[in-house]
């Protein structure tokens, strides 16, 4: 592996590091003036989203617990473990790519609302997908039906299956402890001031805030929501945190809640003015950012951008109507 | 505390995991979701899917004796076993193979109390993908008790004479009409709204978060105090296909011991479609 040179041996090399970050690139037109915002781009992880460290976290855990890979099962028979997982979007792809590199079989459980699209691209990262209908009344505390099916196949085939389970595993939060806190703290040389992030399992938010507050506890953490009824991919109301047991109101500084419509109309923004082609949940990130920037400057802030608008096109269509082609 | 009417219509998993293999027992799941079951389950269950085993597939009834003797001799039920249904979504199809299977008169029956959730959230338990090696039986259905059901002519002529207590067990925005059915469902009506006189009690108000029923008097005051279901009156429970009311139908006549409710089957996707039908909204 050679950084300076970009040369590796395996893509799995690529993943960030504190010696391979992903970039920050300063938002240059958009942000308010005497505030610097850095843009850090998740999308340029070699899986395209920020979940590429949660995935991969998860799963060096359980390869160090000897939880993934051929094994001799009680009946004396020879299994490949590999993983199943309930995720509709990046985790999921994440999961599923990494997996492919290191040989894995791999089960994505997607629920019935998720796009077609997103479904194919598991399929085309080798993942299996069961589809679940989507619940008719859900209930308030239970188990979604995507988490309840991948718990049934880790607990009834566990020869096969072991799953990560990003919403209670604190592996997810331990990435950004490892990686992306490390990797801003030295990006800014220590001068990070704000971190603004968006809410899905939470790790991102719990992860960063653990590290970096205990570089200096006066960095602010603060957490973008859409206001609810959303329908922005991958991301969560705090009403809706019901499912991940990441969230610790404690380590979040201010949670900003944005109109939803505006992190899609931000995410064009960011495409036609800076030239970043961010996604949704990046459009709202920022959006959340320079609401606050018109509070009060913001010496050094870093804003999270989850993944880029590529996998976004019909969406940001349905929401932007200058976009819609006859 | 107070008990429930019929306490022994539900059993525990603790009780559950015990009793797997009692003989004269035969474990039935019954999910919203039929590839839970093959994914995994308790080990001994047998599946029934509700959408094509327990439906009339040709004219829209409930299945008729002949399927459900047939259904029930392939998975080997005899007349005088205790049948115990778990299923996801706190039980809403157990609860309704439940009401079906009592309207063709099979005596005992049970529900794991807490579904398929509690059993799953529950880390010693187990589940296995194996499924049981089943004899076939010759199952002879006893009776049919029409009492259980009620048919349109009955649900009119208590919406006429205000002689029964009728529960709309939808979504409040079904019921106020604001939707006609949840998004995305193929069985609609073509007017929203609920039957007049008719109390809003969602189905589901009647479970606890980990899937459980709620306590006697919890549900007393949920059904009589709230939502004003008067304990001498007939009693019948609606909401879009006859399912969901199912299980509220099981809270009400089980667990609360009202003599005598029904079971709208037809529900809204019958009720909705009538011409000249009073709605109220």
């Amino acid at each position: 592996m050679n950084h300076a040179t970009r040369t590796y041996d395996d893509i799995l090399e690529l993943l960030p590091s504190e010696e391979n970050p992903s970039p920050m690139v300063r938002i240059r037109r958009l942000a308010p003036l005497g505030s610097v915002i850095f843009a850090k781009l998740e999308w340029l992880n070699p899986f395209g989203s920020v979940k590429d460290r949660t995935a991969w976290e998860m799963i060096r855990q359980l390869e160090a617990a000897g939880k993934l890979g051929s094994h001799t099962a009680a009946d004396g028979q020879t299994h490949t473990r590999g993983l199943v997982e309930p995720t509709s979007g990046n985790t999921g792809l994440s999961l599923a790519a990494i997996a492919a590199a290191r040989g894995y079989p791999m089960r994505a459980i997607v629920p019935a609302k998720v796009p077609r699209d997103k479904k194919v691209l598991l399929r085309i990262a080798g993942a299996e997908v069961d589809v679940v209908p989507d619940a008719l009344c859900p209930l308030p505390g239970q188990d979604e039906g995507t988490i309840a099916l991948a718990k049934t196949y880790a607990r009834a085939s566990s020869h096969k299956y072991a799953m990560p389970n990003q919403y209670e595993n604190q592996a997810n939060a331990q990435a950004h402890i490892r990686t992306t806190g490390p990797e801003i703290w030295r990006q800014t040389q220590g001068n990070v001031s704000h971190v603004f992030v968006s809410l899905g399992t939470c790790g991102t938010a719990s992860g960063l805030s653990k590290f970096l507050k205990e570089k200096n506890p006066a960095i602010k953490v603060l957490a973008v929501q859409p206001s609810p009824g959303h329908d922005v991919p991958g991301l969560r109301n705090t009403s809706e945190l019901g499912a991940s047991k990441l969230f610790d109101p404690a380590l979040i500084d201010e949670i900003i809640e944005i109109d939803y419509e505006l992190a899609y109309s931000t995410a064009i923004e960011l495409c036609r003015t800076e030239g970043m082609l961010a996604g949704p949940s990046s459009g709202l990130v920022f959006e959340g950012a320079r609401r606050f920037a018109a509070r009060e400057p913001i010496p050094c802030g870093v804003a999270i951008f989850a993944d880029s608008v590529f996998k976004y096109a019909s969406t940001l269509a349905r929401h932007i109507p200058d976009l819609a082609i006859e | 505390m107070s008990q429930y009417a019929n306490p022994d219509v539900l059993v525990s998993t603790d009780w559950l995991a015990a009793n797997l293999n009692n003989p004269g027992q035969r474990i039935v799941e019954i999910s919203v979701d039929p590839k839970l079951y093959e994914a995994g389950h308790i080990p001994g269950a047998v599946n029934l899917n509700w959408n094509t085993e327990l439906q009339d597939q040709l004219r829209r009834d409930i299945a008729s004796k002949e399927t459900i003797e047939h259904l029930l001799s392939d998975r080997g039920v005899k007349s005088t076993d205790t049948i115990i249904l778990y299923g996801d979504h706190s039980n809403w199809f157990a609860a309704y193979a439940f009401w079906l299977l009592k309207v063709y008169g099979h005596q005992n029956i049970k529900i794991l109390n807490g579904g398929r959730a509690k059993w799953l959230a529950e880390e010693s338990r187990p589940l296995v993908t194996d499924k049981p090696a089943v004899t076939t039986s010759t199952y002879k259905v006893s009776g049919v008790d029409e009492s259980l059901r009620a048919k349109l002519p009955e649900v009119l002529a208590a919406v006429h004479g205000r002689s029964a207590n009728l529960v709309d067990v939808r979504s409040p925005d079904e019921f106020s009409g604001k939707i006609i059915a949840p998004p995305g469902m193929n069985e609609t009506a073509q007017r929203a709204g609920h039957i007049p006189g008719a109390k809003s009690v969602p189905w589901s108000t009647a479970v606890k978060e980990n899937g459980e029923f709620k306590s006697p008097d919890e549900l007393r005051e949920i059904y009589f105090s709230r939502a004003g279901v008067v304990e001498t009156k007939p009693t019948i429970a609606y909401c879009r296909i006859g399912e969901r009311s199912s299980h509220t139908w099981f809270v009400l006549k089980y667990l609360l011991g009202l003599k005598d409710v029904r079971n709208y089957d037809g529900s809204w996707t019958e009720y909705g479609n009538l011409i000249g039908a009073p709605i109220e909204r």
